[in-house]
């Protein structure tokens, strides 16, 4: 499993229904994810970008270099 | 690069508490300010400057202790971190974002709020 893939499973996990898209853009350690989700309704970035940190709990630092988050809360026509 | 006694975790938390009192916008980064070692530092740093915003820098790298005392002060795991006012708003992807919608101008052209 790639590194990519294991961050998509690992958000995948911790925010249910979420559509999640993650790449690489440097190596397989500089990752990029996009994340769209419904927990995130009524939460400000900071707090959205620490779900997602939270599901991924050493790795980030770690075995993934650099993640470059875009968060967004899903709407009703999503 | 000289070494200096090296302070505890609980010292580096004292100092990012004054830190961050000390200047409307600072930010904990790798490097030091305008000579970034790292692509991201160096874009948040960029963002200011092309704002014409005055800002403060620590560089993680000066001490082993104050990567562990920023990241468990804010719970955020990458550097760089930013705050503007004393308070935390994020790392890299949400200053560039804030800067893209034009809310951190919003923000920096509002008065600070007395302390």
């Amino acid at each position: 499993m790639t590194k990519a893939e294991e961050v998509r499973q690992r958000i995948e996990q911790a925010l249910p229904g979420a559509r999640v898209e993650v790449s690489a853009f440097s190596g397989d350690d500089h990752l990029r994810a996009s994340v769209t989700a419904e927990q995130f309704a009524g939460k400000t970035l900071v707090e959205q970008h620490r779900l997602v940190y939270a599901s991924l709990e050493g790795l980030i630092g770690d075995a993934v270099h650099a993640l470059q988050l875009e968060t967004r809360a899903m709407q009703k026509d999503d | 690069m000289e070494h200096t006694d090296s302070k505890s975790i609980e010292d580096w938390t004292e100092q990012i508490k004054k830190d961050i009192g000390d200047s409307r916008v600072f930010i904990f980064a790798k490097g030091e300010k305008n000579a970034a070692m790292c692509g991201f530092s160096a874009q948040v740093m960029q963002i200011f400057n092309q704002l014409a915003v005055p800002f403060e820098v620590r560089n993680i790298f000066a001490d082993p202790n104050i990567r562990p005392a920023v990241c468990a002060f804010t719970n955020w795991p990458t550097i760089p971190q930013i705050f503007i006012d004393g308070e935390f708003v994020g790392g890299c992807d949400i200053l560039t974002e804030m800067y893209q919608t034009g809310d951190l101008k919003t923000r920096l052209e509002s008065p600070a709020p007395k302390a």
